[in-house]
């Protein structure tokens, strides 16, 4: 399969380590004097919106940055825990910007495209040095230099944390950076305001139309560019390790404005998060994957059985991630891990009251190491754990089980990471990103920052300096008719007036794509979500109850727009899925599996990105392929055996 | 002004710098009682020794630059504890339906700084009226006329409402300066793990003592006329 | 696991908005079960008040998982609630009984306006940040990470107080409603690390001038902001800020 002559990955020239540099030489660059005379707006405020918007700012453009939250420091990236990868290589472990770029690919399965992948270890380093300047309270050892460890099975140390709180000391190190633009007048930062549309004008964006969660108004901003850093959709499964505001209308709305959706089904499904206890559950809590370094992963030999964790001996224990991944172990990777908990519980092997669930076990680790070395290294998890079970993790294993936690597709993006729409980047989790079917761990922090400091950056300030761009403000026709598409919507949610709440939908769309669209899938399941996602539409469209005032704080309002919009990209997932048959990362087809039970990949036809162009509502939206070459990593069976 | 003496002066206008101020002051009170109360511990002696000190005390001109100071450092804190408790209760203008102490922060002695300080106050007008503005008697020691302060205090406690009144304000003053006195540190940036539990200890033990100074000499007048 | 459910009696500040009046309001809630947060149970008590076609309470919340600091609520007159170290979406039901009363308002102080019901307004703490709460260094290639060696000791001490998530409950339950605890906390941070020191004194200025200026009250050592505060910030970083704000004023 060949590319389609709509996706233009503008990879530059060169071997892949000259290519980022080629690629800054060539870029036109906008005259220091010149740059206040352009705005960028930057919708979201996480490592990769904050970073963006404070290093545009400091180059001189003026900058309009929009949150959700009531401050940008609350963006989810907050919540990450374990670290952040840099090829620094301070261990002296056989670490290298090579090495970095080799892991990420494959362990993204080969599904992500080298020359990004490269520049991404490149400008890892860059990072680090970065955060450690703006003041970033990283890890240090007793001689008063930078503390690294291994994470998520990689076989160097070269991930670095701030205890438990890595994504909240980098998202806060960028939102320092941002307010000290906010206080020079450079940032005019819009806090607790939502996207509602993207707004093109001659095909190209121009600005957004969002709604003030406070007093319900619709308001509307033009820029010479826009940047999406929206975040990923994990919460279209209702239940997921994302913040309750997390969601994909941003994403969505420039989807149908017509930016191609790039791998929608890649869905990451965190292995050690707490299980679910009930129906009224809210969200999931993730416990960094840290803990597999010592915690050790079991079900029963036997099948339903129910006795205390502690009461089953040695030898009716199945360590089965050390059975069948002797050289990995417990610490194989995300999607590996996940699915094999999974297999134990269909087997009726899962433990707790809902069955859902896997051993945690630190007993081992205990008696090795000593209680206080486990308590300094994982104290505030297993804090954390006991303060939302009521059992303490020293004495009783832990229980866990996969949850969604991050998701690889997005908007699909060129190297300069722009959309098929001329002057839409989309950066950080927000895009189909670097991570291929699969994440590394610590790799998420990453890419936000990459993105957000020193590649879009330089990507926008190209594209500002080699494109005309018009003079438009909000009194364009454009932004009038945004603005009465949003308008329309919010009456026709009030008008309905039926018998279910928003979250019945919501859970009801979760448990579809759980289901069917989850740790494991097949054809038969695929079709019928995307059969059983429709009539759900169908139904929210014609029976939800959204009670209130559209002109005050109005929750189920928001919550309406965004399930609308998760319903319909619960759909394409589903579709991109159905499409996806072979097995990689995240993406698991039954259908496309090893004799045991592993993903098997099928790169002569799906070597390629999907990304999905929107065709009008009810029409089946068309598929494109941007095809992926690997040149330096050879294609490979991952195995982790 | 230069903008060195600005900022010096925008020091005494924020929230930062007038805690420091109330807590320099109000360190310099807690020293002005230490010396009082040891000054008052000759009453013990005797009548001659007591007349002698408070002589030698209001005699010497110095003591108008002392008492104009001191009125001076007590004013600035009393000033101050206005303006801080106006400004604190216009920074929440709707107080709470419900609001408990944690238990694990503010006491007792913390919260009621105001009140006790209030009752301080009282206690200080009635203690100048009395003592320092009250009856002269006079009492010839060495050749000089000096006031015979001794019969004054005797008198005064003679009357058991008058040496309970002190006691009580003794224990409010207890109260007022097992806070202040601790607080004082922490204002101006001395806490530490080991130090900070030794300062509160010892803030309290000299508020106990020094209140308990005053209040047993209250007590020691009334017995002195009662025997 | 315990499966019993809950029936609880629920006093709740209701506030159209910051023009309109509020006022207290009791509703009866049963179902609640111990394994639920906090905030599951407002939203089984919103999901009944949906289905009644009425307003269902407003509340900040976001993460869920005690880190972005978007939730507040004080619970029966506490800061987040009556568990220690806690925030109010880390807190369970299994602390409560079955027939107990909660009184639940929206953390209150001039500097922080009721937006609705539990909502509030915390953007002053945004504003004393961008008075000075950064270093100020532009992206580009500051020094290798590892130039500038920093003792355990403070790294961690700077950790410490960078923990703080800026949820306002140091403000809330104060009775001063005073900010130190956040401002402190940050003007720690920086002062503990070499980056930060350029500009200490600078920063310690005007970022307490700014706290003053948005309303917040005056500290008078009650230490209730250390005792509430989900993430156990130290007093200590008050007592640093106030060193630091004297030397930058006399040295």
């Amino acid at each position: 399969m060949s590319t389609s002559s709509k996706l233009d990955s503008k990879i530059p020239e060169g071997p892949v380590q000259e290519k980022w540099d080629n690629a800054r030489f060539k870029y036109k660059l906008v005259n220091p004097a010149n740059r206040r005379k352009y705005t960028v707006i930057v919708v979201g405020t996480g490592l990769a919106g904050g970073a963006a918007a404070a290093t545009l700012a400091e180059l001189g453009y003026n900058v309009l940055s929009f949150c959700i939250q009531d401050s940008p420091r609350r963006a989810h990236s907050i919540a990450a825990q374990g670290g952040i990868n840099a090829a620094k290589n301070y261990p002296n472990d056989g670490d290298s910007i090579y090495r970095l770029f080799y892991d990420t690919v494959k362990g993204g399965d080969f599904r992500a495209r080298e020359a990004n992948v490269y520049r991404l270890a490149q400008v890892s380093n860059n990072i680090i040095d970065q955060c450690v300047a703006q003041g970033v309270p990283f890890a240090r050892e007793y001689g008063g230099y930078l503390d690294n460890r291994s994470f998520g099975g990689s076989q160097v140390s070269r991930t670095f944390y701030a205890r438990g709180q890595t994504g909240q000391q980098l998202l806060l190190g960028a939102y320092s950076a941002m307010m000290r633009q906010v206080g020079k007048g450079k940032i005019k930062m819009f806090t607790r305001r939502e996207m509602c549309e993207l707004v093109l004008v001659n095909g190209k964006a121009r600005g957004i139309v969002v709604r003030n969660l406070v007093n319900g108004e619709l308001e509307k901003y033009s820029a010479d560019a826009v940047v999406l850093a929206s975040g990923g959709y994990g919460n279209v499964f209702f239940l997921s390790t994302n913040a309750m505001t997390s969601n994909c209308t941003a994403a969505w709305k420039a989807y149908k404005k017509g930016a191609f959706f790039g791998n929608p089904c890649y869905t990451q499904i965190h292995p050690t998060c707490i299980p679910v206890h009930g129906a009224n559950q809210s969200k999931l809590t993730l416990m960094s994957e840290s803990l597999r370094n010592d915690g050790r992963v079991w079900a029963p030999k036997a099948k339903g059985d129910k006795r205390p964790a502690n009461e089953i001996p040695e030898e009716e224990r199945d360590y089965y991630l050390e059975r069948v991944y002797p050289s990995f172990g417990n610490l194989a990777p995300r999607d590996v891990s996940s699915r094999q908990a999974k297999f134990r519980v269909d087997e009726g092997r899962g433990v707790g009251a809902t069955g859902f669930a896997v051993n945690l076990d630190f007993r081992d680790a205990i008696k090795r190491d000593g209680k206080n070395v486990i308590e300094e290294k994982y104290g505030n998890l297993f804090e954390m754990y006991e303060r939302i079970t009521g059992e303490d993790p020293y004495k009783v294993p832990m229980r866990i089980y996969p949850a969604v936690h991050y998701t690889m597709g997005g908007l699909w993006v060129d190297y300069n990471l722009q959309s098929t729409i001329e002057g839409l980047f989309v950066l950080g989790e927000a895009n189909f990103s670097d991570h291929g079917a699969n994440r590394l761990g610590a790799s998420a922090l990453m890419q936000g920052l990459a993105d957000g400091y020193f590649i879009a950056p330089y990507t926008i300030s190209n594209y500002l300096a080699s494109t005309k761009l018009e003079k438009v403000d909000t009194e364009n026709p454009a932004f009038k008719e945004a603005l009465s598409a949003t308008q329309k919507q919010t009456d026709k949610l009030l008008s309905i007036k039926g018998t279910r709440t928003v979250d019945q939908f919501h859970k009801a769309l979760g448990h579809i794509m759980w289901e069917y669209v989850g740790m494991s899938r097949n054809e038969a399941g695929l079709k019928k979500a995307i059969k059983e996602i429709q009539q759900l539409r169908k139904e929210f469209w014609n029976d939800v109850n959204v009670p209130g005032d559209p002109n005050l704080v109005n929750t189920e309002l928001e919550k309406a727009n965004r399930v609308a919009d998760f319903m319909e990209l619960g759909e394409l997932m589903a579709r991109d899925a159905l499409e996806r048959e072979e097995s990689c990362g995240g993406h698991f087809r039954e259908e496309h599996q090893t004799d045991d039970n592993e993903a098997k990949r099928d790169d002569n036809k799906f070597c390629h990105v999907a990304a999905w162009e929107y065709t009008g509502d009810n029409k089946e939206p068309t598929r494109h392929v941007e095809e992926l070459k690997f040149e330096n990593v050879h294609l490979a069976q991952r195995s982790y055996k | 002004m230069s903008t060195v003496n600005k900022s010096i002066m925008a020091y005494f206008t924020t929230s930062v710098g007038k805690k420091q101020i109330m807590a320099l002051t109000g360190l310099a009170l807690s020293g002005f009682l230490l010396t009082h109360l040891l000054g008052n511990f000759l009453i013990l002696v005797g009548a001659d020794a007591f007349n002698m000190y408070a002589h030698t005390l209001t005699s010497n001109k110095l003591i108008y630059v002392a008492e104009a100071g001191l009125a001076l450092i007590f004013l600035t804190h009393l000033g101050l504890a206005f303006n801080l408790t106006v400004e604190n209760k216009k920074a929440r203008p709707q107080s709470y339906y419900t609001k408990v102490r944690t238990g694990r922060g503010a006491t007792l002695a913390s919260v009621s700084m105001i009140y006790t300080g209030l009752v301080i106050l009282g206690f200080l007008v009635s203690h100048l009226m009395h003592f320092k503005f009250g009856p002269v008697y006079y009492v010839e020691m060495n050749g000089t006329q000096v006031r015979d302060i001794y019969r004054v205090v005797i008198d005064y406690f003679a009357d058991p409402l008058q040496a309970g009144w002190y006691v009580l304000a003794m224990i409010t003053m207890a109260f007022h300066l097992g806070h202040g006195f601790q607080s004082t540190f922490q204002s101006f940036g001395f806490n530490h793990n080991k130090y900070s539990p030794l300062i509160k200890k010892l803030g309290i033990t000299y508020a106990i003592l020094v209140s308990a100074g005053f209040a047993g000499l209250s007590v020691w007048g009334y017995l002195q006329s009662s025997n | 696991m315990n499966d019993k459910l809950m029936t609880l009696n629920l006093k709740i500040w209701r506030q159209k908005s910051a023009k309109h009046k509020g006022r207290m309001q009791d509703y009866k809630l049963s179902g609640v079960s111990p394994d639920m947060s906090f905030l599951e149970m407002v939203d089984l008590l919103n999901e009944q008040l949906v289905r009644q076609g009425d307003d269902p309470v407003a509340f900040d919340h976001d993460c869920r998982e005690g880190i972005c600091g978007m939730c507040s609520m004080m619970i029966n007159g506490e800061a987040h609630g009556p568990s220690a170290l806690t925030t109010t979406c880390q807190l369970h039901m299994r602390h409560f009984h079955d027939g107990d009363s909660i009184v639940i308002e929206p953390f209150r102080a001039k500097a922080f306006p009721v937006i609705k019901d539990l909502m509030v307004d915390r953007s002053a703490f945004d504003k004393v940040i961008q008075a000075g709460g950064f270093v100020s260094v532009n992206t580009g290639n500051p020094q290798d990470a590892n130039n500038i060696p920093i003792s355990k000791e403070n790294a961690d001490l700077a950790m410490d107080a960078a923990a703080c998530i800026g949820c306002g409950a140091c403000v809330a339950s104060c009775p001063n409603a005073s900010a130190m605890l956040f401002v402190s906390a940050k003007i720690s941070q920086l002062a503990l690390l070499p980056q930060g020191q350029v500009e200490a004194k600078a920063r310690a200025e005007s970022m307490v001038q700014k706290m003053d200026e948005v309303g917040f009250g005056n500290c008078s050592n009650h230490a209730e902001c250390e005792a509430s505060c989900p993430k156990g910030i130290d007093l200590s970083n008050i007592a640093r800020m106030n060193r630091e704000y004297f030397k930058a004023k006399f040295s």
